[in-house]
């Protein structure tokens, strides 16, 4: 007894020793992770692409082009690396180089606009089925007519910093009258291209979809996932009792958990009228193909609302999407968590609809009953009328 | 038979943009709300003319506003404080319409220039024009540009909101439209109080008029 208590006895001296130590180690254990969070995005390239990026991450390299025009080898690799094509490194789209030759033999470029439109080639690698359906769009057709400024995949999608961005932002980068341009017919142009995604009405045999993203309105942002903390799903999981997708109950309980920091500012879910399947968003038609007919969304029983989705941004910047029944746009529980979508006669609630019915039947009725009412109070005082003329002339009779 | 001037010009005014606007109103915003169940125009056309109506009957709103405020004629929008004596009034009222205008019982409601109301209109119109009818411009503007408007509208409870009032009031106003055009016809003729308020402004009363107001005999 006495020596177990000797054992699990320590002096101040030592005590002090023991805290010094601990205090040390766990400084060693936080460094690694503190200096992985200090570190580039570029750092967590692998060595063969950070041994790429050690000529082409500088500015200075160039190509002299025939012509004079200079070509800009330059590539930035904190973008590269944030890129959703940072995963796959240098040689998956540029397998054509040789380490052997390169750069002593460096390669023959026309031109920069040729070497976007070669490119293609391995994009479609990846990427047939998006390729299939640009085949017929209207870039495709603009680039076959041979006009300079028709887009190739790099031009919307950037060379090297790979990143799902709002299709807005793409296509305002050379349609700059865009506003102007749907301000001139389109009632609410600024809330239809906010929440409308171009390809919805741009790329006019795409299936479409509402998309209900988290947004964030104090930090005026949409709401992305933590990196490393992936919740969203799970929550979103646990809040679909029944597995068919979130119903307007469900979802109240979801943006109830999302929002349970009574703190903080309640996040909403905007609606985005999106299409189904980001490929089918190269299947872009002219300008005089594209739907102008209103009734597609503000109609019951719409083609984009019969899809939706509630969703976030993933860390990468990727849609992390799940799925949401689509009555859950009509109901009457949703007032409160899809406070900020809502789409005239196409989202509009079967309540309302039942009490419009109600209105109009009990308009009708009133004069229909009160002109019934009428001939039944007149029938009953003309009965009185009669039985009193005949109580009279009864009266006379009698002697 | 007299001959009272119950309904001044401004007020007629009012009233014909009313009738003609309200009735628009309610077409357009149905064919906006219902597209496919019936098709009187299109959904484009009735959203601009929606619009464009909604504005005007809100300044139509300010020529009855301002000519009430500006006259003495307020005193037929003045409620009557005491409650019992309310009921009592519009207990007769209802006994009348249900029962007494069938037999030719008088109206127990004497019209003048100064209370053209019987008690249940006067409820009736205080709550259509003092609350329904400024809600449902507040909230039409609101739609008219949610964006504009964001702070507003996510002020009121958010889009779902401000539309569900906008179309709840729009629901009464259905039932409106059908209630106040057949009460119009239950004057001494069925089209006595249509040519009172549309052309004339003279609604002719049995016997004297007790107060107020120009008479013609």
């Amino acid at each position: 007894m006495a020596r177990s208590r000797r054992v699990n006895t320590i002096t101040i001296g030592t005590f002090y020793t023991h805290l010094v130590k601990a205090v040390f180690a766990a400084l060693l254990a936080l460094l690694p992770a503190t200096l992985m969070a200090a570190a580039a995005p570029a750092d967590r390239l692998s060595d063969g692409d950070k041994t790429c990026l050690g000529c082409h991450g500088s500015d200075a390299l160039k190509k002299e082009l025939p012509g004079g025009k200079v070509l800009s080898l330059h590539v930035q690799g904190d973008g590269f690396a944030q890129s959703v094509h940072g995963v796959l490194g240098c040689a998956a789209c540029h397998a054509d180089v040789d380490l052997k030759t390169h750069p002593q033999n460096p390669k023959t470029i026309a031109s920069s606009r040729e070497y976007s439109i070669a490119m293609t080639k391995v994009c479609s690698g990846c990427h047939a089925e998006a390729l299939k359906h640009n085949e017929t769009s209207v870039h495709a057709k603009l680039l076959a007519s041979g006009k300079p400024s028709a887009p190739v995949c790099t031009d919307c999608h950037s060379s090297h910093a790979v990143t799902p961005k709002t299709a807005y932002d793409t296509c305002v980068g050379c349609h700059l009258a865009a506003m102007e341009a749907h301000q001139k017919w389109l009632p609410n142009a600024g809330l239809h291209l906010e929440v409308v995604s171009c390809a919805a009405c741009h790329a006019p045999a795409a299936q479409r979809m509402v998309d209900l993203r988290l947004y964030d309105g104090a930090a005026k942002k949409w709401v992305s996932e933590k990196e490393g903390k992936p919740e969203f799903e799970n929550m979103a999981r646990a809040a679909d009792t029944d597995g068919n997708g979130l119903n307007a109950m469900e979802l109240r309980k979801l943006m109830g958990q999302i929002n349970r920091d009574e703190a903080a500012q309640p996040k909403n879910l905007r609606g985005r009228i999106e299409l189904r399947t980001g490929v089918e968003a190269h299947r872009l038609s002219g300008k005089s193909e594209a739907i102008k007919d209103c009734t597609i969304c503000h109609r019951q029983g719409a083609e984009p609302f019969q899809n939706v989705s509630v969703s976030l941004v993933s860390a990468d910047g990727k849609p992390l999407r799940y799925k949401a029944q689509k009555e859950v746009l009509s109901s009457a529980l949703s007032v409160d968590s899809l406070r900020e979508f809502y789409a005239v006669g196409g989202t509009r609630s079967v309540f309302l609809d039942i009490l419009l019915l109600l209105a109009l039947l009990a308009g009708v009725s009133v004069p229909i009953g009160h002109q019934i009412l009428k001939i039944i109070v007149k029938k009953q005082l003309a009965r009185e009328a009669q039985q009193d003329a005949a109580a009279k002339a009864k009266g006379q009779d009698r002697p | 038979m007299q001959r009272i001037y119950v309904h001044p010009l401004p007020v007629r005014i009012w009233h014909m943009i009313n009738a003609v606007g309200f009735v628009a109103m309610i077409l357009t915003g149905t064919q906006i709300r219902y597209v496919g169940l019936f098709d009187l125009m299109s959904f484009r056309t009735a959203v601009t003319w929606h619009n464009w109506i909604g504005f005007v009957l809100i300044g139509n709103y300010f020529i009855w506003l301002l000519f009430y405020l500006f006259t003495d004629k307020i005193r037929v929008y003045h409620p009557e404080l005491s409650p019992t004596k309310h009921f009592q009034a519009s207990f007769r009222q209802l006994q009348y319409y249900g029962y007494g205008i069938f037999k030719g019982s008088p109206n127990p409601h004497q019209v003048s220039a100064y209370d053209k109301f019987n008690p249940m209109q006067s409820m009736m119109y205080q709550v259509v024009m003092f609350l329904l009818v400024p809600l449902l411009a507040v909230t039409g503007i609101l739609l008219w540009d949610v964006q504009g408007f964001y702070g507003a509208v996510d002020f009121f409870g958010g889009v779902r909101v401000v539309d569900a009032v906008h179309v709840l009031i729009y629901i009464f106003f259905v039932f409106f439209i059908f209630f106040h055009v057949y009460m119009g016809s239950l004057g001494h003729t069925v089209t006595a109080h249509y040519k009172a308020m549309f052309v004339t402004g003279y609604e002719e009363v049995e016997g004297e008029p007790d107060r107020g107001g120009a008479t013609k005999p």
